[in-house]
């Protein structure tokens, strides 16, 4: 599949890192980079960076997939709740799958989400890894 | 001006392959891996290369060295396994740790030395004012010709230091030394997927020229002995190489073995005797004195005196040991392994 190069470099921001949306008025967080607060349109934000370190709330397994990243399937997609309080869903990577359970410790890790093989971009993004 | 390792920082993949099965598939004799004292090797998942590793090893050498994106003015990666063929890999990493735009960057290539010379550039760099903090990164994921001898080696991991001046460094580097030549022992040809080795040729005039010659100019222009050291690590291409080349410098087995990782992780190329070195500091008391020699094939080594500074009590505690790392695993079997690299030709996406 042929992602945009210019399409994800300007984005690329929230793929390498954590970012989380802070409102200035109503005073919740939320997930990624934002210009405005999606709860109450606010824009009076500010942005911080997470510590990467969280608990699996939720998770399930992933077996289709159309995105030239087919070789990892099946794989453990879960619902993350970072130590900031916001949620964010993730691959959980570097376990057997009868590993991941909800309230596993992971963090943050830079990982290949898709790639343009053989001769096309590598698009990196964070995933979740056990601690 | 004292310029030292200000923080350090690894990581291994959690997956192991056992010399063993790799033995029994290709048909080799089953006492081979315990003649070339391996274990096992660490394997790297399919979403992994040397970038993703190296991010993660630099992340914790940024953190334990306490310094932000802003504080670093360079960022050298070494590594023979870069994601591209052409376009930084560094520059990747740098974006990823929020590293701050004016800065140096770029991937260094000396098949396993090349982050060797990245410390040495940026002890350099330090020394003459021009950069603040270098971020020194090794990584790779070693490729093999399945069934080759380097199969039961080639392995994946990464090591990271942030190298600075300051009275707070986990460690000086006293003393540098390099010795090159031109010696074809180990190469990789445009377009081929895994390298080729002179077999018997990449020991005698290869690794252990070159590991003998560095560190023997080192002795002679700091004026040290080999008993002034309490650690001596070396690359580590498998588990006997190091044992061999500490014998003939008159290195005793007992000052070698706490930097030894290859028996268990394999060979992690660029990371290998950096690694190494990365364990040794966690296990080191201040006021020890570590004599590192790396090796690149092609062929060059990086010899360094460096002396363990009383922060590095404090800054272990800031990261995960590499101990741990070694520890936390799941062995796979090699058609995982083959799965997990790339081994296998499939039509994917469309």
């Amino acid at each position: 599949m042929k992602l945009s190069a210019p399409q994800f470099w300007r984005v690329r921001e929230n793929q390498y890192k954590l970012v989380i949306t802070i409102c200035g008025d109503c005073g919740k967080k939320v997930v990624f980079k934002r210009p405005t607060c999606p709860y109450c349109g606010s824009g009076r934000v500010e942005y911080a960076e997470s510590a990467g370190v969280g608990v699996v709330e939720e998770f399930t397994k992933v077996y289709f997939k159309r995105d030239s990243s087919e070789d990892r399937l099946p794989e453990v997609v879960g619902v993350v709740r970072l130590g900031e309080g916001v949620r964010v869903v993730g691959e959980i990577v570097s376990i057997r799958d009868s590993e991941v359970r909800e309230g596993m410790e992971v963090e943050a890790v830079l990982r290949k989400y898709v790639s343009d093989d053989p001769y096309g971009i590598i698009y990196y993004g964070i995933k979740f890894k056990p601690v | 001006m004292e310029v030292g390792i200000r923080g350090w920082g690894a990581y291994i993949p959690r997956f192991r392959l056992s010399a063993q099965e790799i033995a029994a598939l290709w048909g080799y004799d089953s006492r081979l891996p315990k003649a070339l004292g391996i274990v096992e090797k660490s394997v790297a998942e399919e979403d992994e290369d040397s970038v993703t590793m190296g991010w993660y090893a630099a992340r914790v050498a940024m953190r334990r060295a306490g310094v932000g994106g802003d504080d670093i003015d360079a960022v050298f990666f070494g590594t023979e396994s870069k994601p591209y063929a052409v376009k930084p890999s560094a520059t990747i990493i740098a974006d990823a740790l929020g590293v701050k735009k004016r800065k140096l960057a770029s991937d260094l290539e000396f098949a396993c030395r090349a982050a060797g010379e990245g410390v040495r550039i940026s002890v350099g760099l330090v020394k003459s004012g021009l950069a603040r903090n270098a971020l020194v990164i090794g990584s790779d994921t070693a490729q093999a010709n399945p069934g080759d001898l380097l199969d039961f080696t080639a392995s994946s991991g990464a090591v990271a230091f942030v190298i600075g001046s300051g009275s707070s460094s986990a460690a000086a580097i006293e003393a540098s030394v390099t010795y090159v030549t031109d010696t074809p022992d180990f190469w990789r040809r445009d377009r081929s997927p895994y390298p080729e080795h002179a077999e018997i040729f990449t020991g005698e005039p290869a690794y252990f020229h070159h590991i003998v010659s560095a560190v023997r100019l080192l002795l002679e222009e700091t004026g040290l002995k080999v008993g002034d050291f309490d650690y001596a690590i070396f690359h580590q291409p498998n588990g006997r190489f190091p044992l061999q080349v500490a014998r003939s410098l008159g290195i005793p087995q007992e000052k070698v073995a706490p930097g030894l990782v290859t028996p268990y992780i394999g060979n992690t190329y660029n990371a290998s005797a950096l690694l190494g070195l990365a364990k040794v500091l966690e296990e080191a008391r201040p006021g020890s004195r570590i004599l590192v020699a790396t090796f690149g094939s092609g062929a060059g080594s990086d010899a360094f005196s460096i002396v363990v500074r009383d922060s590095v009590l404090e800054l272990v505690k800031k990261g995960p040991r590499v101990v741990d790392m070694v520890n936390f695993k799941v062995q796979v079997t090699y058609g995982e392994y083959s799965k997990f690299r790339g081994l296998l030709l499939r039509n994917v996406g469309g």
